[in-house]
């Protein structure tokens, strides 16, 4: 049973449009892992893993799992240069629709 | 649609069917899965019952003879006395009201006055664990055994005597859902109008149990209180390690003098509108500086974020909840926290991947920073200009002069 639930319907197609939309696939060029990535401005980015993708991440599979409690919010290098060459060969656009 | 008129059923009152409404949802019916911190737990150590309000009900905590903290549910399963008025007989918490004898493993050990306890006679027990100097409750309304593989970290350093006492305030919140609390992890534009810091850098992480929030912020000059003062920087990193309990390692650089200052946030669920918020500083003790001194400086960090957090309550108590906030795109990822966030009122079974799986937001704040440099350079010229005028206004009606600024 949903915990926090909504009353309108609409706010189901709000939750869909914030966290699904317009994430376009990114492959690590180092490894097997793919993302969904989203790039609202030049400095905005949004990436979405699976588990397969942290899986298949060899930075993340080396990640000390002790550190690694306090270093959740370091991202894998490998993959931010894989995106930021998909938004330089123009396969993740730049800007937002409607604040999404 | 545009055009048709649609009756609100809340107020009454109709309203262009484009007109953004706000969905306030409900509450959810259960209480969150996961570790929750009761407090210090020096403060459990005196052989008398505490009570502590938490999960719909209260919880009675006691030491027994071995040192060990126990903690259940705070009313008696004979009749329903207040464990929490009772007394520790032995290892035990006896009932005030007929003597019933309960141990730390929620079993009955003993009712005197009977030959025998009846087979039936187990009540609430909540696992324990002790982090940080804290002590942890494990809660789980499906009644599941405590994970201790996501118990906080232990902070290194603080068995080894490098940290100050731990400053430690109690705060209960009524009227607010503890989400509001999360809420704040992704919310960057509050730490500019709420705290009056300018946050630099920012950027979020959700992955398994765990939602970080990565900061740097300088404060903002035309402020005092909060975080407000020109010469005040801050190096966050805070992360939740389950629904209630986050470490928040800040390094702070106050008028070129840096500390390494270490925040606890944590909470218990009371009701369904209802928490207890706890907070705790501890700073690490500079090299060649004696404890008193460095006591001192924890006290006025925990003043600090204490002010902080009173900015946060404020807002919380007049607010309303929002299902389905209407965002822009310097907003951090609200909506994402809040699917990681649902993990912990779900059944263990129906926790799906969307939930857990890791997720990276970086937020622009350029456009932020560039309005909010502006306008705090605003706010200091109308400042100074204010300043002027009664001076000058005494010294013959001059007209005020603008700073430079």
């Amino acid at each position: 049973m949903p915990s926090f639930v909504p009353t309108r319907p609409e706010t189901l197609e709000d939750q869909r449009l914030y966290t699904q939309a317009r994430l376009v696939e990114v492959s690590c060029l180092d490894c097997l892992a793919k993302v969904g990535v989203k790039k609202n401005s030049d400095h905005h980015t949004s990436i979405q893993w699976s588990t397969e993708a942290l899986a298949a991440c060899p930075e993340f599979g080396r990640r000390d799992p002790e550190t690694g409690r306090r270093d959740v919010h370091k991202a894998c290098p490998r993959m931010m240069a894989s995106i930021e060459a998909a938004v330089r060969d123009g396969i993740v656009p730049i800007g937002a629709y409607d604040g999404y | 649609m545009s055009g048709l008129c649609v009756p609100d059923q809340n107020y009454n009152v109709f309203y262009m069917s484009d007109t953004r409404l706000l969905d306030q949802g409900s509450a959810p019916q259960r209480f969150a899965r996961g570790w929750h911190c009761l407090g210090l737990a020096s403060t459990f150590a005196d052989g008398k019952p505490h009570a502590i309000h938490g999960f719909g009900s209260k919880v009675v905590v006691w030491q027994d003879s071995n040192g060990q903290l126990n903690a259940l549910d705070g009313y008696c399963r004979h009749m329903g006395g207040d464990l929490t008025q009772g007394t520790v007989k032995g290892d035990e918490i006896a009932c005030p009201f007929h003597d019933w004898r309960w141990g730390g493993d929620g079993k009955c050990k003993q009712i005197p006055y009977a030959r025998r306890v009846p087979l039936r006679a187990r009540t609430q027990r909540y696992e324990t664990a002790i982090r940080n100097d804290q002590l942890l409750v494990w809660h789980d309304p499906e009644g599941s055994k405590a994970d201790h593989d996501i118990l906080p970290p232990q902070l290194p350093g603080l068995d080894e005597g490098e940290y100050t006492d731990w400053v430690w305030v109690s705060q209960d919140i009524q009227g607010s859902h503890c989400r509001e609390l999360i809420d704040n992890v992704v919310d960057m534009a509050h730490f500019y109008y709420v705290h009056f810091a300018f946050p630099t850098s920012f950027r979020n992480v959700f992955e398994g149990h765990m939602a970080t929030q990565f900061m740097q912020s300088k404060g903002r000059p035309d402020k005092a209180g909060g975080y407000g003062s020109a010469e005040l920087f801050l190096k966050s990193e805070a992360t939740y390690y389950g629904p209630a309990y986050m470490i928040n390692w800040l390094d702070v650089d106050y008028k070129g003098f840096e500390t390494e200052v270490i925040l606890i946030n944590c909470h218990i669920p009371t009701g369904p509108d209802s928490f207890i918020l706890q907070y705790g500083i501890t700073v690490k003790k500079p090299q060649g500086m004696d404890d008193k001194t460095a006591n001192f400086i924890a006290k006025k960090y925990a003043e600090m974020f204490g002010d902080g957090f009173l900015q946060d309550v404020h807002i919380w108590k007049n607010k309303v909840p929002v299902q389905n906030p209407l965002l822009c795109e310097e907003d951090g990822p609200v909506y994402q926290l809040r699917r990681w966030y649902e993990q912990f009122y779900t059944d263990q079974a129906d926790v799906v991947p969307e939930m857990t799986d890791r997720f990276e937001f970086e937020v622009d704040t350029t456009k932020a920073n560039e309005f909010w440099q502006a306008e705090v350079a605003d706010n200091l010229a109308r400042m100074a200009a204010e300043d002027q005028e009664p001076a000058e206004a005494s010294a013959g009606g001059e007209p005020p002069i603008m700073s430079g600024t």
